[in-house]
């Protein structure tokens, strides 16, 4: 224990004395001799130039080293290092949020003490080792005192996880609500707050008693209850189809799950435009076979409907088929010994088996409905909802970010109301149905009619996606789609030309630069959440500590708040010290990270619910600590997960749009913008060229991915289908 | 090279483990001499579990001293203790062969892998597994995967050895065997072990010494021969070899021994140490005989015909080959008898004479 | 197993955790010392079609040597973004998009005042923005409001081409027009301004009122009915009339005309953000944008807005800004955001909330 703390109060030192405290000026060499001014160590800094509030970083140092190294305090050692930590960290962030670039960030700590002569830039390399080294002894110190069962290990992962989630989802969101109640001129009312929640256009009821639209609220929740019932039925019809009829082309069905995951925004709205627009290809076949008028009977309501339905039927059908695989053959069949014919038998045992899948699979839609921005924004005509008029409050004619926050505080209530609901009703019925591995049963055969209906709604659906993915692919080759369908490279040349100039290989292509950045922080960030999801997952599995509800619900709340409101969080958050992040990389990773950890935790919670918590006890007990179980016990494990949760950030990173629409920089484009840029130009055949281009590089590495860690599985345990529930967009 | 043991004592000082408000168990105290196998022994959610728990380092101790060979390890977690222990579900790495996972323990303690694999070897040989080694786990029958846990248990040589309820996946035979090779290595190699069951015939086969617990706290510490011939409360006596309880009234003491008065009858049991007074007689099953009414009660001289015994009806007989079972109901309450007399065994329905035989008879407080 | 191989249990985990911890924290590091913004790079917000945008930044290199980092961003969402950085910008320059969010910012004091020596060159309405923004702006092109509408769908319906504001409101234009939403698109917000300093407040929510019937969807991007004329999705479209140009360069069958009422306009405007850390590379990229080579970058790439400086070569294609009735645009009146938040309400309330 003491050499572990010994380490981190030696790297809080170099932190403290050594490396640059702020960041942007860190051309200083890592171990040259410390120079004074912002390039300097905090503690050169302090001394020399008047930034005395970072010498008292110092104490709790101090502290931890005599606590160290004296013998007669060894005693005292957890406790000193918990205070010591703690007040280390508080004091490094309060400092750092109290005085800004010029001075005091806020007017009253000025109008108290007096102005401050000079400011300070963001937290650099010396700030983030100093904390991270405070957080750390506070939580060895914790451990020290023997919670978490004396496990520094899981004692330091919680402190990390809870400080990062922190930082990188409470401080942004915070920023964001608290902007609700903004009243345009830097205050906060609850006037303005009330007025902005209460809105006549939110909450009117017009649409029920007059030709007049509904307020926004109404739309979104109908679409979304809408969106949940269709996508429920043909989740459930498919998983039918798949698990219990005879049906041949089950891998088709995978396919067909995977495909719209893997479809960058807009283009699934563009391809139905194309189909059903009121000059679309099937339009103009009914008018010319069957003498239907054509019309816009696509734009709203049903368009958004439609692509909506089409977009997350996936996710319902992989909730739907680990419900449907879960009934144990032998309930069946144990009905059908006591004289239940088929029929009787799916109603009365198989169906409400099957609820709590239902109840699942239409939350899960409703949420992702709610959160959609892209399909309503292309589709939607004159229907509004929700996602979109955030985003227009934002950035829209009239400017106004509090409409926004009070507009996303909406959205987060229906959605973390939907939550709640779903886990009140799934908590108050157990449906447990699988005994374990030894159910020898086979599963019943459906009754006729249920059999005919699920064929009858899954097969044309399946065909329907696969026609319009096979004209998106087309379409990417057309001269101008819908247009002039002559056949042409055009849009890929334009999008990834090759030439070779004086000095070599020049990627003269319009869409490399984005691509490249997009691979990148894709690649980066894909590794970074399956870690940080499945340490997580570790802790709300294996590890009781108070407080772990709150600990979970938390972690999911970056998953409820749509994009858009993400996007503006992170930019007024991290703009300015102490965290500078907008320009650079860093922030889209983070922001990837942080947004696609939820289901990375639900992936890893799910698998490691199944494996035996005896198995790491006895790992402890066998003498390997927190880290070694982990890497030779669960991981391996684990990999269904590890596969699940790599691909979806991996894909969520490269087709997420909303989120990073105001996080890309100029240096760091990224594919969808680039691709949502076109589609506003109205230049299709690139926009689909280029996405056609994405969806084929993202299946090359989800078969890579699998083909690494997906032969593990053969033989012992099966890979339980992980729910992957599709981020909005 | 051979497995050795470095076997140290336990000592509980006031330990108790809280959740919330319920403590799972409560101010316990007790030692656990090094080189002996002592047993949790109570009904489940008694604590016991936990309490080996605690010993492992698998929860922590809300407060109180744990020590183990005379080092305080309260607050040490279970990878800084020299502890092993074979669970209940065996926990074999599913994803590992078996000498894999006997080597686990050693390979990460740094030892290298060539030393690792010839102990592993020894260990799976000292079992009785000796070329099983390339297996995997799923391909061993439930007592061979039993062993390969305690194999990968003795391995680390460890100061203790835990057990939680390591036989009750096993069926009756196989329990009785792997209990006896249990005891055997233990004793072979001089181990500390503490081994926690549900089961009281288990626990008297196994233990040199045997902590019976109840509701979180220790009912009774003693050898297999001391619970069982003296519990000192109701629980114990029922609990351990089970007892019919009988009201009855001490009337004397003195000399390592009570008088106690059953009705017309008085009877000699040791000194519970309880004052004068309404006391529970525990009294076991086989220390009841049967005699048919009749048969001699009045030869015997005692104009009332009962004379030593107390009279009763035989409501059920069950004979089990070796002894017979016989149900009664008497003035006392039912009457649980077992009775190695199977020759000439009392027909249901009959009224017979029950005797109490001296041993076997412990007077307990109400 | 001797004696001297008794095992403790930790002694190699230690360094184990103490390397992975190590690992992690040299990554967080690492990321937390990356410079927040590569000095040199001239960071330039790009407010037109990504084509243009790329063209000026290549062009601009060139010449000087100046890297160029360009983000192309609708004007809302560049107002937005810069808003936020207000603490500390990231942005050199914000080139292009509509002038009024331009005036917000200079409003709003995010950005410098600037004065170019190429500003005796400069049209009227240039020149105007530069005053009205106190300097902080300038106009670099101009946009007029216009029709854009398929000229197939016409000829097979028989309906002659709308060549007046007054044209939209006739009945074989039921559900055959869009026009974007302007709480959502300056564009549509500059619509709703012209129409109210043509007709008057109250005659022009009048005019809304019974446009809305013929309306078949207020979109949400601006240009979005030049999309969809062109697609044959509807018959007009009211939009600026270089996004329609731009769909008939394209090879789509449409048509822009300028409404006989006169019309209002966008001035395309370019800004010098406040704090920028790169001022010399920035005043050299304003001049570069003003100047007739910068402005040439326009055409070169078929974006048919006229260039503000008057010795900039005007493309053929452009709309010949003589034949349109330029009405006087109050840009200083319908800039500010008491006026803006006051027209959008009204409309949301008068019309929007009659939509189909």
């Amino acid at each position: 224990m003491r050499p572990r703390s010994a380490v981190w109060l030696a790297l809080g030192w170099v932190g403290f004395a050594l490396l640059p405290w702020f960041a942007g000026s860190g051309t200083q060499p890592a171990l040259a001799p410390p120079a004074p001014g912002p390039a300097g160590s905090a503690l050169i800094d302090g001394l020399t130039s008047g930034r005395w509030w970072l010498l008292p970083v110092a104490l709790p140092l101090l502290l931890a080293l005599a606590v160290t190294a004296l013998p007669g305090l060894r005693a005292r050692q957890p406790a000193a290092l918990l205070a010591g930590g703690a007040f280390g960290l508080a004091w490094v962030a309060a400092q750092g949020f109290a005085i800004g670039l010029d001075g005091w960030a806020w007017g009253w700590l000025g109008a108290l003490f007096g102005p401050l002569p000079l400011g300070q830039g963001g937290f650099g390399a010396g700030a983030a080792l100093t904390a991270l080294s405070f957080l750390f002894l506070m939580t060895n110190g914790f451990a020290g005192l023997g919670f978490m069962k004396g496990d520094r290990f899981t004692a330091g992962a919680i402190g990390l996880v809870l400080a990062a989630i922190a930082a990188f989802v409470f401080l942004p969101v915070g920023y964001v609500l608290s902007g609700a109640g903004d009243t345009g001129t830097g205050g906060f009312s609850a006037g303005a707050l009330w007025a902005r929640l209460a809105a006549p256009d939110v909450w009117r009821l017009s649409c029920l008693t007059e030709a007049k639209s509904c307020g926004v609220v109404w739309n979104s929740v109908f679409l979304a209850v809408m969106t949940g019932i269709a996508t429920t039925l043909l989740g459930l019809a498919f998983a039918l189809v798949a698990v219990r009829t005879g049906f041949r082309a089950k891998k088709l069905l995978r396919v067909l799950t995977v495909l719209p995951i893997i479809t960058p925004p807009f283009v699934i709205s563009l391809a139905v435009i194309l189909l059903f627009g009121r000059n679309g290809t099937v339009t103009l076949a009914m008018a010319d076979w069957f003498g239907i008028p054509v019309s816009r009977w696509i734009y709203g309501l049903p368009g958004v409907l439609l692509t909506q339905t089409l977009a997350f039927t996936p996710i319902s059908f992989l909730v739907m088929i680990g419900v449907v695989q879960g009934i144990g053959p032998s309930l069946e069949e144990a009905a059908q010994t006591l004289r239940a014919s088929r029929w009787v038998t799916f109603r009365t045992v198989t169906w409400p088996l099957m609820r709590p899948g239902v109840a699942n699979a239409f939350l899960i839609s409703f949420i992702e409905s709610l959160a959609d921005f892209g399909n309503p924004l292309i589709l939607g005509g004159n229907y509004e909802v929700l996602s979109t008029k955030i985003y227009f409050a934002v950035v829209g004619a009239q400017n106004d970010p509090g409409r926004a926050a009070a507009l996303g505080i909406i959205l987060l209530c229906l959605c973390l109301g939907a939550f709640w609901v779903q886990r009140q009703w799934l908590g108050k019925k157990s449906y447990a149905t699988v005994g374990g591995k030894g159910d020898n049963g086979i599963p019943s055969q459906l009754p006729r009619g249920i059999k005919i209906a699920a064929y009858a709604t899954a097969l044309p659906w399946a065909a329907f996606t696969f026609v319009l993915y096979g004209l998106i692919l087309f379409g990417g080759f057309t001269e101008n789609w819908g247009r002039n369908n002559s056949l042409t490279l055009r849009h890929y040349l334009a999008a990834f030309d090759l030439s070779w100039g004086p000095n070599g290989l020049i990627w003269s292509g319009r869409a490399w630069g984005s691509l490249f950045t997009t691979i990148e922080v894709a690649a980066l960030s894909a590794p970074l959440t399956a870690a940080v999801g499945l340490l997580t997952a570790y802790l709300l599995v294996r590890q009781s500590f108070k407080g772990r509800g709150a600990f979970e619900f938390l972690t999911m709340l970056s998953f409820t708040i749509p994009g858009t409101v993400i996007g503006i969080s992170y930019i007024l958050a991290f703009n300015q010290p102490p965290i500078e992040l907008t320009g650079t990389v860093t922030i889209l990773i983070v922001c990837f990270v942080f947004r696609n950890m939820p289901v990375s935790i639900r992936a890893g919670v799910a698998a490691m619910s199944q494996i035996d918590r005896s198995l790491d006890e006895c790992s402890l007990t066998l003498g390997a600590g927190s880290v070694q179980t982990i890497r030779r016990v669960i991981l391996p494990l684990l990999r269904p997960a590890i596969v699940a949760s790599l691909v979806y950030s991996f894909v969520r990173a490269i087709t997420s749009i909303s989120a990073v629409i105001f996080l890309v920089s100029p240096k760091y484009e990224l594919a969808t913008a680039y691709i949502v840029g076109r589609v506003e130009q109205g230049d299709f055949g690139l926009a689909i060229a280029y996405s056609s281009a994405l969806i084929v590089l993202m299946s090359v590495v989800i078969a890579l991915i699998q083909f690494a860690v997906g032969e593990r599985r053969i033989g012992r345990r099966a890979a339980t289908p992980v729910t992957l529930q599709e981020k909005p967009v | 090279m051979s497995i050795a043991s470095k076997a140290a004592g336990v000592e509980f000082r006031n330990v108790s483990r809280r959740y919330g408000s319920t403590a799972a168990v409560d101010d316990v105290s007790f030692s656990i001499e090094a080189g002996t196998l002592v047993t949790l022994l109570g009904p489940s959610g008694c604590g016991k579990t936990t309490t080996l728990r605690m010993i492992a380092g698998l929860e922590m101790a809300s407060g109180g001293t744990i020590l183990i060979g005379g080092k305080d390890v309260t607050r040490l977690p279970a990878t800084d203790r020299n502890v092993t222990m074979v669970f209940q579900s065996y926990a074999l790495f599913p994803h590992m062969s078996v000498a894999d996972n006997v080597a686990y323990g050693l390979v990460v303690s740094g030892v290298r892998k060539r030393d690792a694999a010839a102990r592993a070897a020894e260990g799976l040989e000292l079992v009785g597994l000796g070329g099983y080694g390339q297996r995997l786990p799923s391909e061993l029958s439930g007592g061979q995967q039993q062993r390969v846990a305690v194999a990968r248990a003795l391995v680390l040589e460890p100061e203790v050895l835990l057990f939680d309820e390591p036989l009750s996946n096993l069926d009756a035979k196989l329990r009785r065997k792997m209990r006896d090779d249990i005891r055997e290595l233990q004793q072979k190699l001089g181990l500390t072990s503490v081994y926690v069951t549900h089961d009281q015939e288990e626990a008297l086969a196994v233990s040199d010494r045997i902590i019976v617990m109840n509701k979180s706290v220790i009912a009774q510490t003693g050898t297999p021969d001391e619970l069982y011939r003296r519990p000192n409360s109701r629980f114990v006596a029922d609990f351990i070899g089970g007892a019919n309880l009988i009201d009855g009234e001490l009337v004397a003491r003195g000399g390592g021994t009570a008088t106690v008065a059953l009705g017309r009858l008085t009877l000699s049991v040791p000194d519970p140490g309880l004052p004068a007074g309404g006391i529970l007689l525990a009294v076991r099953p086989n220390a009841i005989r049967l005699r048919p009414a009749g048969a001699d009660g009045g030869i015997n001289g005692g104009g009332d015909g009962s004379g030593d015994g107390i009279p009763v009806t035989v409501r059920k007989a069950t004979y089990l080959g070796s002894h017979m079972e016989y149900g009664l109901t008497s003035e006392f309450g039912d009457l649980f008898v077992v009775d190695p007399n199977v020759a000439n065994p009392v027909p249901a329905g009959a009224t017979a004479l029950a005797t109490f035989t001296g041993d076997g008879i412990a007077a307990v407080a109400r | 197993m001797t004696s001297a191989g008794s095992l403790t249990k930790s002694n190699w985990i230690k360094s184990n955790w103490i390397k992975s911890a190590g690992l992690g924290l040299g990554a967080l590091v690492a990321l937390a010392a990356q410079p927040a913004q590569a000095q040199g790079t001239l960071t330039v917000l790009c407010g037109v079609q990504e084509e243009w945008c790329k063209a000026i930044a290549v062009a601009f290199e060139k010449k000087t040597g100046t890297a160029v980092a360009m983000s192309r961003k609708s004007a809302g969402e560049a107002l937005a973004q810069i808003r936020a950085e207000s603490a500390n910008p990231k942005t050199d320059v914000w080139w292009g998009g509509p002038g009024d969010p331009h005036l917000q910012a200079a409003e709003e004091g995010l950005t410098l005042a600037y004065e170019s020596p190429q500003q005796a060159d400069l049209q009227p309405w240039a020149q105007s923005q530069y005053k009205q923004s106190q300097g902080r702006s300038v106009g670099v092109y101009a946009g007029a409001l216009g029709f854009v509408y398929n000229t197939e769908l016409l000829g097979k319906r028989k309906i002659g081409a709308p060549k007046c504001w007054a044209d939209l409101l006739r009945p074989e234009f039921r559900d055959e027009i869009q026009m974007a939403n302007p709480n959502a698109s300056g564009t549509a917000y500059t619509a709703l301004a012209t129409l109210v300093q043509i007709l008057g407040e109250d005659g022009a929510f009048d005019y809304l009122r019974k446009l809305n019937d013929n309306v078949n969807q207020y979109t949400k991007s601006g240009s979005a009915p030049a999309a969809a004329a062109a697609r044959s999705e509807t018959l007009v479209g009211i939009v600026f009339m270089h996004d329609g140009i731009n769909q008939k360069i394209n090879g789509f069958p449409v048509d822009v005309a300028a409404p006989c009422e006169g019309t209002g306009y966008e001035i395309g405007s370019m800004s010098i953000l406040k704090g920028t850390k790169n001022p010399d590379a920035a005043k050299a990229f304003y001049e570069f944008a003003l100047s007739p080579e910068g402005q040439a970058t326009g055409a070169e790439t078929k974006q048919f807005q006229m260039p503000s400086n008057r010795k900039a070569a005007i493309p053929p294609e452009a709309p010949k800004l003589e034949a349109i009735r330029m009405i006087d645009y109050n840009f200083q009146k319908y800039g500010t955001a008491e006026e803006r938040k006051r027209l959008l309400s009204r409309w949301d309330a008068d019309i929007k909330a009659v939509a189909k």
